[in-house]
């Protein structure tokens, strides 16, 4: 395949790419995703479990970017306003000064999501899909890039909130990292047998070359044919049997823009097929509500959405 | 919750042993049981559903019609006469075969669930509640779809219950079985199987005891109903005695309701009278008329062959024929069917095409006793000169020339008054029809002066003093006066025909009549002789009410459906002929229809992928050639692992980097929305053909 017009957008794709394969051994595939779901505008969710390098793949990534990064411990006692930021009565200029909340950043990793109460949880809900925050009245701009990824632990319950559906469709994408294979797992363990390598790792991207690879995506050209697609793709995950809430719209937009991204990291200056086929489980499953019956029976959210690409007849 | 293996096999098996159509039942029952072990199935869309359950309904339409025009219990075909065997109970022949085969009608719909992919049959197929509710709004609440199977069920055990012979209890039983092995599955694990038993008895019990009840309830209502409505039909005659309402006060009412409609045939003139029955002696003391019972049973009349013509006087051959239309207006208790009274003109001779089920009676006082439908329709053949009457004897005491004592005094004294002892028979006649005529009056109203005193009879009172009444006095003084004056005479009741309609005339039930049969020694036959004043048709025409032509019509229309109900008329013949094309219409509609939704939904396919660019690609070519190698493409399989899934072949080696190559273009071709530029698109043709050309190398 060619390479790209956009050489900026693709370049910095490598690098941050590069950058963190240094550290996250034999996650190529993961970095990917997430890359694609910052350059679409998207926020990512990654679920899996413990000590699977969640953690660490969103600091690589935060330090691999000159951006501003805050990491949040989600916790059963987090309250929205630590979140967001307080205003607090300054006795010595007798007025209410505003301090911001780590949501006021580039970056923003919000580790285990699922352990605080869902009105914490919500309160990232406007900042996330609006790329804003009200607080006490007052309507306050977040940067230009604003990427949130959160970590949530699929094995434990208790104590935790289940996201609700509504926060779910909120995030463009959800995937896994996955157990590497054991020569990988080996590497991992020599790179570390001194120091932590991520605290070597140093900002190879600026925060305008990010920004700029995202108006490089929206450049991505795709057809009416693939829309088409999409939307029929999605829509059949509202008609399949045993599904009780299926796909909004919004998912639909999403797998659009990071399809772009995709074809952007690919070199390529249009859609294909192909990456829309790709991205339609991560994009796609996490926001479906099988029926309890169908859940039992064993029916996935995964499955259906692998069923709607293996029946839709794809363009060709 | 699925219905229990074999079930329905058993049940049509049932229905089937019941309804003595055993090998289709269990034919039908193999056919669905087999869903079990036969793994093929349709893949059947909604829209299909509802095509098939179309099809069921014209189908049991169209048993409905065949069942109801054919007749086939009592012999006849589509083209032959509707007899009344077969046609009173049409209608009830119809509604059991249509009920009793619901489970042939219905099976393809039953089928077509068995054999389908979902195993369900969508509401909206059925009801098209449902079928609006779901394309109005996506509520799923619409979106359901059921197992058909239990329905079915029920319905080939209701089937089952229209069999023939009603007095066995195997339907009973069976039923019992049946019903104990559809709930079985259903039942309560809380409860141990002797109580789940036991209440099944119970409910059955109940059941049992409760249909016996209301059935006979049924039966003793429908009787009661049927008497009672032929009583509203027309006012009974009884052949045996009529109590006249002499001496009684008060007007004397009866309805313009058209109870006869008569129809002169080729030209002959209308009867005067239609007489029903003649009585022959007078109890004057409550004024009744009896016709006397010795040696006056009823004789069943001979009848030609073919059961529709019946010779009421041998050897007698009269041209006068009047059609004449008439309610049944009684009830025979043996025969479970309508019976009554024939009204027939003066020497009636022979009854054509009476439908009756068994030879009509008649009596030697002129009565004809029939027992068919409700409404006769049938043609008499008539003429003056002999009845069938029987003449006046000295057997039965005279009968035909008693006067009671007590009405002595008051017919000696009107005969004084009449001054005509001696005179010939004739003259006699002449006398009593002019001193009625010149001295008396019609009236229907009797006021309290006219009520006889305790030393008079209400006919003294007559004679002597009101000299106004009703045509029962007249014809009970004329038949007593004649007897006196030594002429035989007979009191005889029906109705004057008068009132003309279109080509024929109307009865309407005022317009019953008595009057006088005076027996003429000379030629030795009775003749009519009505001396109540002709001024009595004007009299009760004026009562006529202005709004009877309303009462008429509505009388006109129950006689149409009447005589559709007893099947005296061709209609249902027509019906077959008139469903054929309705039907016809129908499956061509369900089949037309079904085309044209393909052809639109290929069109608006076939539109849809014209209008993508880039479909006229050479890739297409190689795509096909490609996979004529053995590897065909999935449906949701995209171009690029398709390929790399071709290329494992290890033929195609050297074809892998130009293949990628053309991929791209053609890729830039198809979803690139600025497309390939001029070379592009030549190089992409140029490359397919080399390709193409290396392929048929290899």
């Amino acid at each position: 395949m060619p390479t790209t017009s956009f050489p900026a957008g693709r370049e910095t794709y490598q690098k941050i790419a590069a950058n963190i394969a240094r550290i996250m051994r034999g996650q190529e595939a993961a970095t990917r995703h997430l890359l694609a779901t910052m350059a679409a505008g998207g926020h990512a969710l990654l679920e899996d479990f413990p000590g699977t390098g969640k953690t660490t793949l969103a600091k690589a990534l935060a330090k691999s970017i000159d951006a501003q990064f805050k990491r949040l411990q989600f916790t059963p006692d987090l309250l929205p306003s630590d979140i967001l930021g307080v205003s607090v009565f300054s006795q010595r200029d007798q007025q209410f000064n505003f301090h911001e909340g780590p949501v006021f950043t580039n970056i923003l990793l919000a580790d285990e999501i699922n352990r605080a109460s869902p009105r914490t949880q919500s309160a990232l809900l406007e900042a996330m899909g609006e790329a804003q925050v009200s607080v006490e009245g007052e309507r306050r701009n977040l940067p230009a890039l604003f990427f949130v990824i959160a970590t949530q632990n699929p094995v434990e319950f208790r104590g935790t909130y289940p996201l609700p559906e509504a926060q779910m469709d909120r995030f463009a994408m959800q995937f896994t990292l996955g157990y590497v294979p054991a020569a990988e797992e080996v590497a991992i363990l020599t790179a570390q047998e001194h120091n932590h390598p991520i605290d070597e790792l140093k900002p190879v991207v600026s925060l305008a070359d990010v920004v700029a690879l995202k108006l490089a995506v929206e450049k991505i050209r795709i057809s009416a044919e693939l829309k088409r697609y999409v939307v029929d793709l999605v829509a059949a995950t509202r008609t399949a049997a045993g599904v009780q809430l299926g796909a909004s719209p919004r998912a639909s937009i999403a797998l659009m823009k990071i399809a772009q991204a995709e074809a952007l990291f690919d070199g390529l200056e249009f859609v294909t097929p192909e990456q829309i086929q790709k991205l339609a489980v991560p994009v796609i499953a996490h926001r479906l509500v099988l029926d309890p019956q169908s859940r039992f029976s064993g029916l996935t959210a995964r499955g259906v959405v692998e069923e709607a690409v293996k029946k839709l007849p794809v363009p060709a | 919750m699925k219905i229990p293996p074999f079930l329905l096999l058993a049940t049509l098996a049932f229905w089937g042993w019941q309804s003595g159509l055993l090998w289709v039942g269990v034919a039908l029952g193999v056919a669905l049981e087999s869903s079990r072990f036969i793994k093929a199935r349709f893949d059947l869309a909604d829209e299909d559903f509802r095509r098939i359950w179309n099809l069921c309904i014209v189908l049991t339409l169209a048993v409905a019609a065949i069942v109801f025009t054919t007749n086939d219990e009592g012999g006849g075909g589509i083209l032959s006469n509707p007899t009344v065997s077969n046609a009173s109970n049409a209608t009830v022949h119809t509604a059991t075969t249509l009920l009793r085969w619901l489970p042939m009608t219905l099976f393809l719909f039953v089928a077509a669930q068995k054999f389908s992919e979902r195993g369900l049959i969508p509401l909206s197929a059925i009801s098209l509640v449902f079928k609006i509710r779901k394309r109005r709004g996506a509520d799923s609440v619409w979106d359901r779809a059921v197992d058909v199977s239990y329905p079915y069920f029920i319905v080939c055990l209701f089937a089952a219950g229209f069999h023939a012979n009603q007095e066995t209890h195997t339907y009973f039983w069976g039923g019992f079985i049946l019903l104990a092995w559809a709930l079985w599955p259903a039942r309560s694990r809380r409860f141990g199987i002797f109580i789940w038993l036991a209440a099944l008895v119970l409910a059955v019990t109940l059941g049992y005891t409760g249909a016996r009840g209301i059935g006979l309830l049924a039966q003793a209502s429908q009787s009661f109903n049927v008497q009672f409505m032929q009583w509203m039909l027309r006012p009974k005659t009884d052949a045996r005695q009529s109590i006249t309402s002499m001496g009684r006060i008060g007007r004397l009412k009866l309805s313009p309701r058209i109870v006869i409609r008569l129809e002169p045939q080729n030209g002959s003139p209308a009867p005067t009278y239609l007489r029903e029955a003649t009585y022959r002696s007078y109890q004057s003391r409550d004024q009744a008329w009896q016709a006397g019972s010795a040696g006056n049973e009823f004789t069943e009349v001979s009848g030609e062959t073919g059961g529709l013509n019946w010779i009421l006087l041998p050897g007698v051959t009269n041209q006068s024929a009047a059609r004449i239309a008439c309610y049944l207006n009684g009830w025979s208790a043996d025969l479970k069917v309508p019976e009554g009274l024939l009204p027939l003109p003066t020497g009636c001779s022979r009854l054509e095409k009476l439908p009756v089920v068994t030879p009509p009676k008649m009596n030697r006082t002129g009565a004809v006793l029939a027992s068919g439908p409700g409404l006769v329709i049938f043609n008499a053949r008539f003429g003056s000169g002999a009845t069938f009457d029987s003449p006046p004897d000295a057997v039965t005491n005279l009968l035909d020339s008693s006067v009671p004592t007590n009405e002595l005094p008051a017919l000696d004294q009107v005969i004084s008054e009449m001054k005509i002892s001696g005179a010939d028979e004739e003259r006699k006649l002449q006398a009593v029809q002019s001193f009625f005529a010149n001295k008396f009056t019609y009236s229907i109203w009797q006021g309290r002066d006219k009520l006889a005193t305790t030393n008079e009879t209400a006919l003294a009172k007559f004679l002597l003093s009101s000299r106004s009444g009703h045509c029962e006095y007249f014809a009970t003084a004329t038949v007593l006066l004649l007897r006196e004056l030594h002429i035989p005479a007979r009191y005889a009741v029906g109705y004057a025909v008068h009132e003309t309609s279109g080509k024929g005339y109307v009865v309407r039930e005022r317009d019953a009549h008595a009057w006088c049969l005076a027996w003429d020694s000379r030629e030795k036959i009775w003749k009519d002789f009505d001396t109540t004043p002709g001024s009595w048709i004007a009299a009760e025409e004026q009562r006529a009410s202005a709004w009877q032509w309303l009462s008429d019509g509505w009388s006109w229309l129950r006689f149409q459906i009447a005589k559709f109900r007893w099947g005296q008329t061709n209609l249902r013949q027509y019906i077959l002929w008139g469903l054929v094309p309705v039907i016809a219409v129908l499956l061509f509609q369900i089949i037309f229809r079904r085309r044209k939704r393909k052809a639109t939904a290929s069109d608006k396919d076939s539109a849809e992928k014209i209008f993508w660019p880039g479909l006229d690609s050479e890739f297409y070519q190689l795509e096909t050639k490609l996979a004529a190698r053995g590897v065909p493409r999935q449906t949701g399989e995209p171009l690029a692992d398709w390929l790399e899934r071709t290329l494992a072949e290890p033929a195609l080696a050297d074809l892998c980097a130009p293949l990628r190559e053309i991929l791209r273009l053609h890729y830039q071709h198809r979803f690139d929305p600025h497309g390939l530029d001029e070379a592009g698109r030549k190089r992409l043709a140029e490359k397919v053909r080399d390709c193409l050309e290396q392929l048929a190398r290899l």
